[in-house]
């Protein structure tokens, strides 16, 4: 039994490193990063060569994908899309608002960046950051997620509570 | 018609209810009148069908015991802005709403009453627009008071507005993360079967401050903060906002600094309509056209990195100037990137009016008619797809427009067709603009110093962004800050138009007709509008976050035992 668990976490990570899917979410962004991350699905640098995919739903996705600091209205929406992606999940923060806030930084309707409210694996910084760089982000979190063998080791929860709430019980569950 | 000559018909018939001597100077008009006399005076400019309400400005002179709020009514005409100005007592703003006579007022001063904390009597009452439910009650960030520590107590959740549909009406929410929007609002459109019956809109997701934000930066730090409102037009805020400091300041800014300003301009607006027609393409699931315009797009992207060296945010303007030159090697680039993006543009405007299974998407659907038009505000292509025009370039030129004249592109046929053809036939014109001011580029310096301080004043800075008339209100205490920077975005006049006209189609062209007016969520983030057909009012229990969080949480943990 703990042999076939073995096998099938193991053939998990492999269909994820070779086929994540994103879903994308802009929390506050001023649309700069986020033509950047079509730039990227669009031909020229055609991320979706490489098996990535972009989603639209949360329950589908395995990476979230956000851009722009953390406005106070989106800030409950932001934690209610990670909560409802299946784990193991991962999350890449683009752009120079989603690391510090950036150019916003101090404005009243600013409550953060991206790690403020839900733990983040990679941060892609730049104003906005080209599609390239967009790329190497998701190659970095692809070869962290390589190393994460066993995967048995996320599939209990964040590796950080999110915004110091508990961690519910079940995020979405296993697919 | 001249500006003066202009202005005399205004003030003939406004005269009765303006007190004081109204100031005209250059093209604005400005008239004081009271509270009491706003509708009367609205009402007889509008009379005279002269121009549109163009922007709410609201002022706030600081909490001294003589305090009082300021409203600024702008009207423009072409070049021209009449304004009206209303003085009231700080510790009770109230003024009366003009929507009954203007409608896209109603957006303005919902604004007005949410930031300024004015009360506007007879202002349709609503929930929260573009603050977060939870921000404390009578905080007004724009107040000259407000602290950030004031907000941070979190305020009674503010109770969402009951829908007021006859029971059994079907709602489809839409937002804010949604596979068919990149970028977050949240839409509930009310449906009758396939035909909507009401359509409104909840933005301020991406909401972040700005105006606020710049009271707190020096005037150049600004110019950064303005280029990040929208990373699609980012080049013409930050030019909105340096022409209207530069004019303040009295620099006088090199004519080639003014020529290279332009050029990036139009290259925006290359960059932003290719841009649109693939996402529009995208939500008419023709993915193949959506494909091929952001392949050539990188075209111009690649041109702008290779003259500013950034492909978004290219950065270019300072106070009194411009950062970088065009060189001969760079205009040689240029003129190649248009040579090939002209003859795919042919290609792409033969497909628009051509592809059989497209025009049964795009021809007599969302048809805004000319009265509409005019009478809601829009502005840009998609009051130029209406047979209104409404372009600043050619009415009210600046930078080196005046030399390099603008020929306007209009359609009368107000369809989703018409916005499609005007788009891409200004496409040609900005192609045709930019190898013109490209082949008799001035001669000369690209920057002259600019102060530090910028004198005592105010200015209006308007001009023309890929999407329409963009208008910023600038005012200066003499200091080293802005005392007031007030952004009106082009897409918030259009937002009213789209949501009429939704209301009647079938759900499955709602997305095209969003996308008709190329909607910018992160310039636009301040407002809420409803249109409804039918009346009636009930009561929902409606659920909190808390109790749909651990619904979702509790339904999926059951399904996987």
């Amino acid at each position: 039994m703990r042999r076939l668990q073995e096998m099938l976490d193991s053939t998990a990570l492999w269909s994820r490193i070779n086929s994540p899917w994103l879903v994308h979410f802009n929390s506050g962004s001023c649309n700069g990063c986020d033509i950047e991350i079509l730039a990227t699905l669009a031909p020229r640098y055609d991320l979706e060569r490489f098996g990535v995919k972009l989603e639209g739903s949360p329950r589908h996705a395995d990476v979230l994908i956000c851009t722009g600091p953390v406005t106070r209205l989106a800030r409950d929406r932001l934690l209610r899309t990670w909560e409802q992606m299946p784990v193991p999940k991962f999350v890449i923060a683009v752009g120079s608002c989603s690391i510090t806030g950036g150019a916003f930084h101090g404005c009243y309707n600013i409550v953060g960046d991206i790690g403020d409210v839900i733990p983040v694996d990679v941060y892609v910084p730049g104003c906005p950051p080209r599609p390239e760089a967009i790329i190497d982000g998701v190659v970095q979190l692809l070869t962290k997620l390589k190393a994460s063998a066993p995967a048995r080791a996320r599939t209990h929860g964040p590796a950080r509570e999110p915004d110091g709430q508990p961690a519910p019980e079940s995020g979405g569950g296993e697919p | 018609m001249s500006a003066e000559s202009a202005f005399d018909v205004i003030l003939e018939s406004v005269r009765p209810w303006v007190s004081g001597s109204p100031v005209a100077a250059g093209n604005r008009l400005d008239m004081e009148t009271g509270a009491d006399r706003l509708v009367p005076a609205v009402t007889a400019l509008t009379g005279l069908k002269w121009g549109y309400l163009s922007a709410i400005t609201g002022l706030d002179s600081g909490p001294a015991s003589d305090g009082h709020i300021e409203i600024l009514y702008h009207f423009c005409r072409g070049a021209s802005v009449a304004t009206l100005r209303v003085k009231i007592p700080r510790d009770s703003p109230e003024v009366p709403s003009i929507g009954a006579v203007v409608p896209p007022a109603y957006l303005y001063e919902r604004e007005l009453a949410e930031t300024m904390g004015v009360r506007v009597a007879g202002l349709p009452e609503r929930g929260r627009q573009w603050l977060s439910d939870d921000w404390p009650e009578n905080v007004y960030p724009l107040r000259k008071d407000f602290t950030m520590e004031s907000a941070d107590a979190p305020g009674p959740v503010a109770p969402l507005v009951g829908s007021s549909d006859p029971p059994g009406t079907f709602i489809i929410p839409i937002g804010p993360q949604h596979p068919a929007l990149k970028e977050p609002g949240h839409f509930e459109l009310a449906v009758d079967g396939e035909i909507v019956t009401h359509a409104s809109i909840r933005l301020g997701y991406v909401h972040r401050g700005i105006e606020k934000g710049a009271e707190d930066r020096s005037w150049v730090h600004n110019i950064y903060l303005m280029e990040r409102i929208c990373g699609i037009c980012s080049h013409i805020h930050a030019t909105a906002y340096v022409l209207g400091v530069e004019s303040l300041a009295g620099v006088a800014v090199p004519p080639r600094a003014q020529a290279v300003r332009t050029v990036f301009c139009e290259m925006e607006r290359i960059h932003s309509h290719l841009l649109w027609l693939g996402v529009a393409a995208h939500q008419a699931g023709f993915e193949t056209l959506f494909m091929y315009s952001w392949r050539d797009r990188e075209t111009i992207m690649d041109l702008l990195e290779e003259m500013s060296g950034n492909r978004v945010n290219y950065s270019v303007n300072l106070l009194g100037g411009v950062k970088n030159d065009i060189d001969g090697a760079a205009a040689d680039s240029v003129r190649r990137g248009l040579d090939y993006l002209e003859r795919r543009t042919r290609h792409y405007l033969k497909i628009v009016t051509s592809d059989e299974s497209f025009l049964r998407r795009t021809r007599g659907v969302g048809a805004i008619t000319a009265e509409q038009a005019d009478l809601l505000g829009t502005v840009g292509p998609t009051a130029r797809a209406s047979g209104v025009s409404r372009d600043l370039r050619v009415e009210a030129p600046y930078l080196s427009y005046p030399d390099f004249p603008v020929r306007p592109v209009l359609d009368t046929r107000c369809d989703l067709e018409a916005r499609f053809v005007v788009r891409i036939n200004e496409l040609f014109e900005s192609y045709r603009l930019v190898r013109e001011i490209l082949g008799r580029l001035p001669a000369g310096d690209l920057a002259t110093a600019a102060p530090r301080k910028v004198p005592e004043g105010e200015v209006i800075s308007r001009v023309e962004a890929p999407r329409g008339e963009l208008f910023y209100y600038l005012r200066s205490t003499g200091g080293v800050k802005p005392d007031r920077v007030k952004v009106r975005t082009p897409s918030l006049c259009n937002w009213a138009a789209i949501l009429s006209v939704a209301v009647g189609h079938k759900l499955a062209d709602i997305p095209m007709i969003m996308v008709g007016i190329d909607p910018c969520f992160s310039c636009s983030d301040r407002m809420i509008t409803v249109r409804r057909r039918g009346s009636g009012r009930t009561s929902t229990d409606q659920w909190s976050w808390e109790d749909l969080r651990q619904y979702g949480i509790d339904y999926y943990a059951a399904g996987r035992v």
